[in-house]
């Protein structure tokens, strides 16, 4: 299959994902009923149902899904690390200490918005922090410091929310659980609006990285014989990446082992060139946190499913799987 | 078992945590509009969270998010008006009705698509997302504080105007003020042992004195052994626990799996309290006690009856 038949088929697989996501969910709608919400006739409760609830959750998903997965992708090249994810250099740490403290302090005030942009302001602190220690540790920045720098800001911002938690009341601890576990449930046009604005541009950024991502990941005194501007390519990608992670989570807090498996999953199958990994691991990851929230809405309905435990459950076969097909 | 239903629903849910919910309200017109001339049937109530609730006419498609709301519908009358139920709600009343899902974290569909007029919800120290996104869909939110039994008695009364219903809500509230003040003149004279409720054993977590299940121990002739505490349901060192040393332990058991008597008096640190090893550690039904609503004067009575045995009747 030539990458832009691959490319189509991952997209195909997309939008099947998405019209399932708006077909299915907890209150039981025939297709006739739901293509006339979409249009905005029928009854005016499956409407709403429709196009207020399921639509704008899908299109979240697939956004945050393709966003996480582009990043993991950017973060394994990176640091030359399979274990690298978006999450690794203390992003979703950082996001959860703005989350967690804007809810344990500022209680009847913290909105859904509040505690977004904290979590966004948190995930911010994180990357700079990472960065100053990385970059102060050595002249040049030292990925196998980046990442010990990331692993440790995130210990240490993770012992900050066990202090704020052991403080908390019962509401306000519930309410940073229920963040913590990351859930599509707060998707509006709003939340798709503002990471849109961000994922947009740094998707573009990191397509324009995609060559010299190619000869970072196989070493960087290569990639600067091959005319790579080593350094300003690994700054652009580290702040590129951590951003649309950032954004990603602030609108959807954690939702872990998308940015991890999926580019594995497509260096897998088709191969670690960037120009064609990045934009096929969007599709993918898209199309498979589509799939694992409408799993999660509808598998013990009414009551719902943390959507990392179906990604978890669902991906960890497969990608065994995977890993010994390879092997055999 | 307000915490362990909050525990088991914070394993099983996902509850909204992005972006404001500010869909704005248009849309929703068809469903209503006509009843819109009717403005002197209107209803308002200001919640428990401080906000004015505009019915347009008694509520008569009600989903209640706390069981304890769900029983003072029943109780004032409004059975046939419930159109949904918890998982956490019991009875031959509500089992017939459609679930949706846990009180905190309801799957918004199912509610959306059940058409409520009035939708009950728990008052959450101002964590508004889930009533956001409601109002936001049109549908009307009543939040309710369930802490104190003086949040009961206003929540009868609130229910009673939100439902066209104050006659039975004044008489359900005389009824409940009788049973309580029958039940406090019985322990009239009695010694008033310490009490130390168990709300959950790892960790410790007990009730503080501003929560009904604290004037509940009052009024059967108990006090709480932590009435000290600022905290509504505060976590306390077991140390502290045996430094108290409670006449009475008393834990509720009920369905949700509370850790059986037996097993505590032999783990650590519970087995130096004197009154589990006297046989002064009782149960009370948690489907009574930790309900706070209008069996308020059963778990009085239930609480008397555990806490003073020297009065059952032999």
């Amino acid at each position: 299959m030539r990458p832009a038949a691959r490319l189509l088929l991952l997209a195909s697989i997309l939008a099947l994902a998405l019209l399932a996501a708006v077909r299915l969910g907890a209150v039981p709608l025939s297709l006739r009923q739901v293509l006339d919400a979409v249009r905005g006739t029928g009854d005016a409760t499956t409407v709403v149902i429709v196009q207020r609830l399921r639509l704008p959750r899908a299109v979240l998903a697939a956004m945050v899904g393709g966003s996480l997965a582009a990043s993991g992708a950017t973060f394994q090249a990176l640091l030359r690390n399979p274990l690298a994810e978006p999450y690794i250099l203390g992003i979703s740490g950082g996001a959860a200490v703005g989350a967690v403290f804007a809810i344990a302090l500022l209680g009847a005030a913290a909105s859904g918005g509040i505690v977004a942009a904290c979590a966004l302001a948190g995930a911010v602190l994180a990357i700079v922090l990472v960065f100053r220690i990385a970059a102060v540790a050595g002249r040049a920045l030292d990925t196998r410091i980046l990442l010990l720098a990331g692993v440790v800001v995130g210990a240490f911002f993770n012992a900050c929310i066990l202090l704020a938690l052991t403080f908390a009341d019962a509401d306000a601890f519930r309410s940073a659980i229920f963040w913590m576990m990351g859930s599509f449930g707060g998707a509006t046009w709003r939340s798709i609006g503002l990471l849109a604005a961000a994922m947009v541009p740094a998707l573009a950024l990191l397509m324009a990285l995609a060559r010299s991502l190619n000869l970072l990941s196989v070493g960087e005194e290569t990639a600067a014989y091959l005319g790579t501007r080593v350094e300003r390519t690994k700054l652009l990608a580290y702040g590129t990446a951590s951003l649309l992670t950032a954004s990603a989570v602030a609108v959807s807090g954690v939702i872990g082992f998308v940015g991890l498996v999926i580019p594995h999953v497509v260096r897998m199958l088709w191969g670690a060139d960037h120009r064609f990994l990045l934009p096929a691991s969007v599709l993918a990851g898209a199309a498979f946190v589509v799939l694992a929230d409408t799993l999660a809405r509808t598998a013990v309905a009414p009551t719902e499913l943390p959507v990392g435990v179906v990604t978890a459950f669902v991906g960890v076969p497969f990608f065994i799987y995977l890993l010994r097909r390879r092997a055999a | 078992m307000r915490l362990a239903a909050t525990r088991l629903q914070s394993i099983t849910a996902a509850l909204a945590a992005a972006l404001l919910a500010a869909c704005g309200t248009g849309g929703d017109t068809g469903a209503r509009g006509k009843a819109a001339s009717a403005a002197d049937s209107s209803v308002s109530v200001v919640d428990d969270a401080g906000r004015t609730v505009t019915l347009r006419g008694p509520a008569r498609r009600i989903v209640a998010l706390v069981p304890a709301v769900t029983e003072t519908v029943i109780a004032l009358g409004g059975a046939d008006r419930l159109v949904g139920r918890t998982d956490f709600d019991r009875g031959a009343a509500v089992e017939r009705l459609p679930s949706v899902g846990g009180g905190l974290d309801p799957s918004i569909e199912t509610l959306v698509s059940l058409r409520p007029d009035l939708v009950l919800g728990w008052e959450t120290s101002g964590r508004t997302e889930l009533r956001d996104r409601l109002t936001a869909l049109g549908i009307p939110v009543f939040s309710i504080k369930t802490e104190d039994t003086t949040d009961v008695f206003r929540s009868i009364r609130n229910l009673g105007v939100l439902m066209a219903r104050q006659h039975a809500a004044d008489s359900a509230a005389a009824a409940i003020r009788a049973g309580l003040d029958e039940v406090r003149a019985s322990v009239a004279g009695a010694a008033r042992p310490t009490v130390f409720f168990m709300v959950w054993n790892d960790p410790p977590m007990t009730a503080g004195p501003k929560t009904f299940v604290s004037r509940v121990i009052e009024v059967a002739g108990g006090r709480n052994v932590f009435a000290d505490q600022a905290a509504l349901w505060p976590n306390v060192a077991l140390e502290e626990i045996v430094r108290r040393q409670p006449e009475f332990v008393v834990v509720p058991i009920g369905e949700q799996g509370t850790v059986r008597l037996e097993a505590l008096k032999k783990a650590v640190g519970w087995r130096e309290l004197r009154a589990l090893r006297e046989g002064r550690a009782v149960s009370v039904p948690a489907q009574v006690v930790n309900q706070p609503g209008p069996h308020l004067a059963e778990a009085a009575r239930a609480m008397r009856d555990a806490i003073h045995p020297e009065l059952r009747p032999r």
